[in-house]
C-alpha cells in the first residue's frame, strides 16, 4: 500500500485518522475497550448464563478493534478493512438491537449491541453511520492534502 | 462501616466536574479552531491522579473486605477508566487540528461518565 504510493499513501493514512476522523477513532478505540473488556469479563465469570448474548459482546468487540485499526491506519487496505468492519457493526446493532428488542428471553444479560446501544446512549447505532460516512466521504479525497477542509 | 466511606461521593463528585469542566475545554477549543496546549494536559493529569486516588481508595476497600456484587465489571471499569485520560492525551498530542480538542473532550465525557458506572456498581455492595 503506502510503500507502493508513498505520496498517496501519506495523504490517504491521514484521511481517516486526522480531522474529525481522528475523534471518531478515538470514540472507536473506547468502544474495542468497552466491548472487550465486558466480553472478557462475560466470558470468563458467566459464559454458561447466557453464551449467545456473550459470545456476540466478544464479536462486537473484534469488530471494534479492527474498525479502529483499520481507520487509524487508513491507506486503501485500512479504509477497506474498516468498511467490511464497520458494515458488519451497522448489520449487527440493527439485528442484535432488534432481536434484543423481540426476544428478550434470547438476551439475558446485556451486550454492547441490546435495543440498539441503549446501554450506551445510543453511541452503537450512530457510530457505523458515521463511520461510513468518513469513508465515504474520504474515498475519492485521498489526494487532497490533509486537513483542507478541517482546519 | 467503612465501606460506605470508599469510593466516596465527594470523589466522584470532584471526577465529574474536572471531567465535565476539561470536556467544554476541549469542545470551545475546537469551537474557536484552536490547537490544544498546556492546560489540556494539565487538566487530563489531574483528572488520572483523582482516578488512581479512586483506585487506590477502592483496592483498599476492597482488600478489607467490602465487595461490590458484580466485583469483575467493578475492577474492570476501575483499572479501564485509568487508561482513558492518558490514550485521550497521547491521541489528541499528534493531532494538529482543531479536531484534538474534540478528542480530549470525548476522552473526558468517557470518564465521566464511567464515574458514574463505578459509582453505581459500588453502591451495589454485595455485602
Amino acid at each position: 500500500m503506502s510503500e507502493r504510493f508513498p505520496a498517496d499513501g501519506r495523504a490517504a493514512v491521514d484521511s481517516t485518522a486526522s480531522g474529525p476522523g481522528r475523534v471518531l477513532v478515538a470514540v472507536y478505540g473506547i468502544f474495542a475497550l468497552a466491548a472487550g473488556a465486558r466480553a472478557a469479563v462475560q466470558l470468563s465469570t458467566r459464559f454458561d448464563e447466557a453464551p449467545l448474548a456473550y459470545l456476540l459482546s466478544a464479536l462486537a468487540a473484534v469488530v471494534y478493534v479492527v474498525a479502529t485499526v483499520g481507520l487509524a491506519r487508513g491507506g486503501r487496505t485500512g479504509r477497506r478493512t474498516a468498511l467490511v468492519a464497520i458494515t458488519v457493526e451497522l448489520i449487527g446493532v440493527l439485528v442484535v438491537g432488534t432481536l434484543s428488542l423481540a426476544d428478550p428471553a434470547a438476551f439475558p444479560d446485556e451486550t454492547v449491541w441490546s435495543a440498539y446501544g441503549r446501554g450506551y446512549f445510543f453511541v452503537p447505532l450512530v457510530l457505523p453511520v458515521l463511520g461510513l460516512w468518513l469513508l465515504r466521504s474520504r474515498a475519492g479525497g485521498g489526494l487532497r492534502s490533509r486537513g483542507d477542509r478541517d482546519r | 462501616m467503612p465501606g460506605a466511606l470508599l469510593v466516596t461521593p465527594l470523589l466522584v463528585g470532584a471526577i465529574t466536574v474536572v471531567a465535565l469542566l476539561l470536556a467544554a475545554l476541549g469542545a470551545a477549543t475546537t469551537v474557536v479552531g484552536r490547537r490544544i496546549g498546556l492546560v489540556h494536559v494539565a487538566g487530563a493529569g489531574l483528572l488520572e491522579l483523582l482516578l488512581l486516588l479512586q483506585a487506590g481508595i477502592a483496592a483498599a476497600a476492597m482488600a478489607g473486605g467490602t465487595r461490590p456484587a458484580d466485583t469483575p465489571t467493578f475492577v474492570s471499569y476501575l483499572i479501564g477508566v485509568l487508561l482513558v485520560p492518558v490514550a485521550g492525551v497521547l491521541w489528541a498530542r499528534t493531532e494538529r487540528t482543531r479536531w484534538a480538542g474534540t478528542v480530549i473532550a470525548v476522552a473526558a465525557l468517557v470518564v465521566a461518565v464511567m464515574a458514574w458506572r463505578l459509582q453505581q456498581l459500588w453502591e451495589a455492595t454485595g455485602v
